[in-house]
């Protein structure tokens, strides 16, 4: 709570960018969507790089699951979407989702508006999950993965269809 | 060399083949630099995901980027009044408007703090809220009126 309380404090003196970041932060703290959990400690490290807990839903082919999404913001956020990534020992085996934690989504470079927000964000990641029939990895995990830039929004993305 | 060269005078294009071959941003523009350079802040994106300094765009970027700050700047602008049935806050900044405050309104009619929506608008020219395009929403408004 003390950690809430210096970021509610300290909201006034900073640029528009992380005054965003901080308001999200605030609200998804104090009500996070189910299934959704930020990692608090490192954000309390670095406001532009934030891991955050999503849980499998239940009865889907993810149930009992535990992944974890690194977003990564540049000072232009909203701007300029953040960068999203699968990271740690778990990378969800996903038509969309390529081993190295890469994520084919539409709203994460074209479709980006800054409207979205890193929970909306995190709950289209979630339905795309919940939505998905049948695990395996995209057709062209293995040279994708061999040979794409570190940085996903590096990737020209031709988006698979969305009936996964 | 270095300086920058004019093209004004044919003879003097033998000099220049003898001697330093003038770069492309050096030749100086005769109408000189275009007018919303003081306007707008100097990066520009001709498309959401290229950025570049005003200096390094082409002549067809140039005239997209005049145009299309020609129609933002036909976006109304209103205060807010406070009315409950409009959104409280700017979506872009997740700040609350505060009454009076100048509000820039899109076609669609939602509404943004003028700052936020334009920087927006300057990448793409849609509704963040609705994804609906501005500028076919304005030709349509033109259209009918
Ligand atoms: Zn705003
Ligand atoms: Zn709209």
């Amino acid at each position: 709570m003390s950690l809430v309380s210096k970021m509610e404090s300290k909201s006034s003196a900073t640029s528009p960018s992380e005054r965003r970041l901080h308001k999200e932060l605030l609200a998804l703290i104090k009500e996070p969507p189910p299934g959704v959990k930020v990692d608090v400690d490192s954000v309390g490290k670095n406001l532009q790089e934030w891991k955050i807990n999503i849980d499998g839903v239940e009865g889907t082919l993810y149930e009992g699951e535990h992944f974890q999404l690194l977003f990564k913001f540049n000072n232009k956020y909203p701007f300029d979407s953040p960068e999203v990534t699968f990271i740690g020992s778990n990378i969800p085996v996903h038509p969309h989702v390529y081993s190295n934690g890469h994520i084919c989504l539409s709203i994460l470079t074209d479709d980006w508006s800054p409207a979205l927000s890193v929970q909306s964000v995190c709950l289209s990641i979630s339905s795309m999950l919940s939505s998905c029939r049948e695990k395996k990895r995209p057709p062209d995990n293995t040279l994708y993965v061999k040979t794409c830039n570190k940085n996903p929004k590096k990737t020209k993305w031709w988006y698979h269809d969305d009936t996964v | 060399m270095g300086n920058c060269l004019k093209r004004s005078a044919a003879d003097d294009i033998s000099l220049l083949r003898g001697g330093n071959e003038p770069t492309r941003e050096s030749s100086a523009d005769p109408l000189g630099p275009p007018l919303y350079s003081e306007i707008i802040q100097p990066v520009f994106y001709p498309s959401p995901s290229v950025s570049r300094p005003a200096s390094h765009l082409t002549e067809e970027e140039q005239v997209k980027i005049a145009k299309r700050i020609g129609l933002i700047q036909h976006l109304p602008i209103g205060s807010y009044d406070g009315c409950s049935k409009k959104s409280r806050e700017c979506v872009i900044c997740m700040v609350e408007f505060s009454v009076e405050e100048a509000v820039r309104y899109l076609p669609c009619m939602h509404i943004y703090h003028v700052s936020c929506i334009d920087d927006w608008l300057m990448r793409s020219l849609t509704c963040p809220s609705c994804m609906e395009p501005v500028d076919a929403a304005l030709l349509t408004t033109y259209e009918t009126t």
